[in-house]
């Protein structure tokens, strides 16, 4: 096997950049979200902004995707000037603002696959963003040398910015650099000697270590970073060279780099009366150039510097520091600080594999099926309840189950970036059908199965764009009936009851439902005397080929419908359900298991086979007696539960185990529930347990079987179907007795 | 008697905690350090280290780096340091309580 550390830097490199338009997304809906309100634009979130578009600039660079550097760069070239406070935001800017970032997403994919060229309207797009910056443009070339040859996109980018006199005047420039590593900068295989020995290289360097915050021996944390260092830099530098060196570890260590003569005018105001105020950065760079959020230095370390490094010692020793009793007071806060530090920085993370992840998940798979093979023996055994073999046992499946719940934790993950898709489906599709679209999402934070995340894209772009184009009225419309005109999808994620809910929700007009009978009679799905519920009328969404648009627009109405959502949705062991109002708007509510891996499954025997049922679809089990059962019709019958009627199906018929039994008195039923609410009695035999089970796909050898969701093994070994309750009552003929004609003609 | 601890040659932070379990066992006894087959020493180790030395230098107790390999050296003066700091002679490193066992 071929190990290629390039390939493997790159494709991090690729999974950063999905982070950075991440946070580019969501800096910039929290700008939008300021221009709602009132207008104003805070730094720090510009600086956000900024700092996405510059990083992925730099790590494209340093893989000489040229075509991503120079959209990069011109992009970040308007947010500059947008951080310089000489730009100012209104609605067109904010659009073409997204649009900018949507598109830098199409560039870093395409650089991803390795494909040339740029994507459709970069250009163009370009030129407008540009445009915002008027006449200011020539003047900013100028301005922007300092910072262009930044990160490792100096010899790929725009080599011939750097010149002579600007060179000659950095010749004199001696910079303070105070790095402070974080835990996850050693947790992400950054090194801090590598880093000190970067910046040495850049010219003469002089480097002292902060030993202020390391504790005790005993009390060391052996992978809790506590020191921290400053580097005294001269030479022909220019900070855009300093901050090349700490490209990737930005986020994981605080940095502050500052000129050493603000650095002595700072120190001078500091060293008197050490103040943690006056140890922070805010004075040391000018406004248009602080990268890096203000560092926290501990008041002793201020001091420490402030004796040591003025004038610059190579090893700066502070070994008047135990005799002088001021620091000593000062020494427990400087910890109590440098310990509170790591805390409030972001959560360390690892990034893993997928594959090994999913290894690990099927092993903990293996390990529930072994344990419930385990405990069958031990049963079998006979060995008595309070042995100790069995309370080993009790342990171990709590154990077992803790293990899967984390396992299954790993995978799960926010819904957030898919949400984020969506918001630019939401921009483009609005601007296709020309109507003005918001999107509101709730519940990003909700964690779901990553599969069931990726497998999600498609479907929710299918209902996105749906509720867009045929969801919400025109704005002519919405005006006349007394609506604002900027529609709102609303995109709401949560957990409820161990599956996950999201909802696509538009303020539009509602289904029209005529019309949908109508133009359902009309393509022959139902016949033009039935009788239809409105929830009947709703569902006639999702039958294939129905398709309520007159016009067939670039958007959508091209006959690939809900019926595909649906059947995808389906794919993934979902539901999906609507409602609508009539001029308030329609609402569909998908319902997903949380993950594809294990679900809680009730046992079941039907005619001697092993059945499992989702837990989470049934309501109540109830034993019949003779006058809950009525009939309905000449095969059918319902039963009387809980002042309704509920239809009635036997799973021994429905799996054609078996023909319908003479009487169902005494049987046992399942009580389910769908999302839409429809309920539904499912007779078996005998219930044998209620546990968890691991779900083995049968979709691969088998395609998707009606009724059938998966396959388990169970702690015997023995293979048992999972049922898909919805899907079964779906498709079921609901015979719960035989019609004498034909036992007639059966003979 | 003198325990004598063999570094490992890469000091990153997969060897920061058997680096520091180590040293933490041998407390309250003179301890020798062979740094000369040390190719890397990274900032996680060299914490563990300079709290070593303070830890020995409170306890009273002699800690000695050597031999020292010139990557050691290179690093521990790349990190601003000198090899001194890492021992527990003459120098102090300030806040660090003195130990309670002696």
């Amino acid at each position: 096997m071929t190990h290629d550390p390039m390939a493997e830097i790159r494709a991090s490199f690729f999974v950063e950049c999905e982070e950075l338009l991440e946070s580019l997304q969501d800096a910039l809906s929290v700008m939008a979200d300021h221009l709602e309100g009132d207008g104003s634009q805070d730094t720090e979130t510009i600086n956000v902004v900024f700092r996405a578009v510059h990083s992925i600039k730099g790590g494209a660079g340093a893989f000489g995707l040229t075509v991503l550097v120079a959209f990069a760069h011109r992009f970040e070239t308007v947010m500059d000037e947008l951080r310089c406070g000489r730009l100012v935001v209104d609605h067109e800017a904010m659009k073409l603002f997204f649009q900018a970032a949507d598109m830098l997403a199409d560039h870093v994919r395409l650089a991803r696959d390795d494909a040339s060229g740029s994507p459709p309207g970069s250009e163009t797009l370009l030129i407008a963003v540009e445009a915002l910056m008027g006449e200011r443009a020539p003047e900013l070339e100028e301005e922007e040398v300092a910072f262009a040859p930044m990160g490792l996109s100096f010899d790929l980018a725009l080599p011939d910015l750097g010149d002579a006199a600007d060179l000659a005047e950095a010749d004199g420039r001696c910079w303070t650099v105070r790095l402070r590593p974080l835990d996850a900068l050693y947790a992400s295989g950054n090194e801090t000697f590598h880093l000190l020995r970067a910046l040495c290289e850049l010219g003469s360097a002089s480097i002292t270590c902060d030993l202020s915050a390391l504790p005790d021996l005993d009390a060391l944390m052996p992978e809790t970073s506590c020191l921290g260092w400053t580097v005294q830099l001269t030479g022909g530098i220019e900070e855009s060279d300093i901050r090349a060196v700490f490209d990737f570890v930005e986020d994981v260590a605080e940095i502050t780099i500052a000129e050493a003569q603000e650095v002595a005018a700072e120190l001078g105001l500091a060293a008197p009366e050490p103040k943690p105020e006056a140890a922070s950065a805010p004075a040391i760079s000018p406004p248009c150039l602080s990268l890096v959020p203000d560092l926290i230095v501990p008041p002793l370390a201020s001091a420490a510097t402030a004796s040591s490094a003025l004038p610059i010692q190579p090893i700066a020793l502070p070994s008047e520091r135990p005799t002088d009793p001021a620091p000593d007071r000062l020494a427990a806060p400087a910890v109590a600080a440098a310990a509170a530090a790591p805390a409030e920085a972001a959560a360390a993370t690892v990034r893993v594999d997928l594959d090994r992840i999913d290894r690990l998940v099927n092993l903990v798979g293996e390990l529930v099926i072994n344990q419930a093979m385990l405990a069958q023996s031990v049963t079998e055994a006979g060995l008595p309840a309070n042995s100790a073999v069995m309370n080993g046992l009790e342990a171990f499946m709590m154990l077992t189950r803790d293990i899967q719940d984390s396992v299954m934790m790993i995978r799960a993950q926010p819904v957030k970036p898919l949400f984020q898709r969506m918001a630019r489906i939401v921009r483009e599709a609005s601007a296709a059908v020309g109507k003005e679209v918001r999107l509101r999402s709730e519940g990003e934070g909700t964690e779901v199965d990553k599969t069931v995340i990726e497998r999600l894209a498609d479907p929710l772009t299918h209902m996105i764009r749906n509720a867009v184009d045929h969801g919400l009225e025109t704005p002519d419309r919405r005006r006349e009936a007394g609506k604002p005109e900027e529609g709102v999808v609303t995109l709401s994620a949560q957990h409820r009851s161990g599956r996950v809910v999201i909802e696509v929700a538009d303020d539009g007009a509602g289904i029209d439902r005529p019309r949908v009978r109508e133009i359902a009679i009309r393509k022959g799905l139902v016949a033009p005397d039935a009788v239809l519920t409105d929830a009947e009328i709703d569902n006639l969404l999702f039958l294939p080929g129905f398709s309520t648009a007159n016009q067939i627009s670039a958007l959508s109405g091209r006959g690939v419908g809900m019926d595909v959502v649906k059947q995808a949705i389906g794919a993934l062991g979902g539901r999906i359900a609507i409602t609508s109002e009539r001029g308030q708007g329609t609402r569909f509510s998908i319902s997903l298991p949380l993950t594809l891996a294990v679900l809680d499954g009730m046992v079941v025997r039907v005619a001697g086979e092993t059945l499992v049922i989702p837990l989470s679809s049934i309501v109540e089990t109830a034993t019949l007696s003779a006058h809950d059962i009525r009939s309905l019709g000449p095969e059918t019958s319902v039963i009387h539960i809980r002042g309704g009627f509920v239809p009635l199906y036997d799973l021994g018929t429905e799996l054609a185990y078996r023909g319908p039994k003479a009487s169902y008195e005494g049987g046992i039923v399942l009580l389910t529930a769908q999302e839409d609410g429809s309920r539904a009695a499912l007779v078996v035999d005998e219930i044998l347990e209620q546990r968890q089970v691991v779900i083995k796909g049968l979709q691969h050898s088998y395609g998707n079987i009606p009724g059938v969701a998966a396959a388990t093994i169970l702690g015997d070994g023995q293979i048992a179907l999972i049922l898909d309750p919805g899907d079964l009552v779906e498709n079921a003929t609901g015979r719960t007795r035989s019609a004498d004609t034909i036992l007639a003609l059966a003979g | 008697m003198t325990a004598p601890l063999s570094l490992a040659p890469r000091l990153d932070l997969p060897a920061a905690s058997p680096l520091s379990e180590a040293i933490r066992a041998r407390k309250g006894q003179a301890l020798d350090l062979d740094a000369g087959n040390v190719a890397h020493l990274g900032g996680l180790c060299l914490q563990v280290l300079l709290a070593a030395a303070a830890s020995w230098r409170a306890a009273g107790q002699p800690l000695r780096i050597s031999p020292r390999s010139q990557a050691f050296e290179d690093a521990v003066a790349m990190f601003g340091l000198a090899p001194a700091q890492l021992e527990s002679g003459q120098l102090d490193l300030g806040q660090l309580e003195p130990e309670g066992a002696a």
